[in-house]
């Protein structure tokens, strides 16, 4: 996985991988968005659920890791270059996202939350988070190009 | 001046020139080993040369100047550096003979090599 990349950059096989993986996974939360609204809730909680669980594996797995030995030692002292300032916005926001995809599968997918803890307004929940998914993505997406494609966002 | 005084202070410059040369000796040996050092240079992700030659005792320093951290890793585990982000160096000394393939870890493709003879 640490081998010569497949999408012709810089960049090592492990982290082409994770990009296609992260643009599946974007793609796959619209068309479950798409599936919630022809009522077609069953397929639309699983394809959301898959998602949140199999990124939640990627960020603990691969993201974190990789967090913690090339940037968090660089926190703040070198937060103004664009190498370390895209990953780590893309870190936080990716952070609050996700675990605000996992309280929504809590509250809509089991009865493990007390009644007081859990929303009712399910639509604006989950718009919120797709938004913030694909912000996240984004942030992703320009935080690869930064680190593996020469001169892109330099400084 | 007395005939003795003369040779006294004869012999005197003779001790203090042979001991001026005696430590200036190392100072030859110095000059001597800096010039068994070799340079590489990161950049636009790159080695540059990408194919190093030097001598059996050659201290060679990569300098990355590029704007983004890189490493430099041995591919048989000879040698390996902590990611050096723009401007900073890692050095090596090559104690034996042999062909020393080496990469950066982050970004794979950038490969390079150093001929010890």
């Amino acid at each position: 996985m640490l081998g010569e990349g497949f999408l012709g950059t810089a960049a090592p096989r492990y982290a082409d991988l994770v990009l296609l993986l992260e643009i599946g996974m974007g793609l796959a939360l619209l068309i479950g968005a798409v599936l919630a609204r022809k009522r077609m809730f069953r397929a639309h909680a699983r394809c959301q659920s898959a998602v949140v669980l199999v990124n939640l594996a990627i960020v603990l797995l691969v993201m974190v890791p990789s967090f913690h030995v090339n940037v968090s030692p660089n926190i703040p002292a070198k937060l103004g270059r664009a190498y370390y300032r895209l990953p780590t916005v893309h870190a936080a926001l990716g952070s609050i996202t996700e675990i605000g995809a996992l309280y929504i599968l809590l509250v809509a997918g089991t009865n493990l939350l007390p009644q007081r803890f859990r929303v009712t307004n399910y639509k604006l929940w989950m718009r919120t988070v797709l938004v913030l998914w694909w912000l996240v993505l984004i942030l992703g997406l320009a935080t690869y190009l930064r680190w593996y494609v020469p001169g892109v966002f330099r400084k | 001046m007395p005939r003795r005084s003369v040779w006294l202070a004869g012999l005197a410059t003779s001790v203090l020139t042979a001991t001026l040369l005696l430590l200036a000796k190392p100072s030859v040996t110095a000059n001597t080993a800096q010039s068994s050092t070799a340079e590489v240079s990161i950049d636009n992700f790159s080695f540059r040369p990408q194919t190093l030659t030097v001598a059996v005792g050659t201290a060679v320093t990569w300098t990355n100047r590029d704007d983004i951290p890189h490493t430099v890793v041995s591919d048989n585990g000879v040698f390996k550096s902590k990611a050096r982000d723009t401007d900073e160096k890692f050095s090596y000394t090559f104690d034996q003979a042999g062909t020393y393939p080496y990469h950066c870890s982050i970004h794979p493709k950038m490969t390079g090599q150093i001929v010890v003879h």
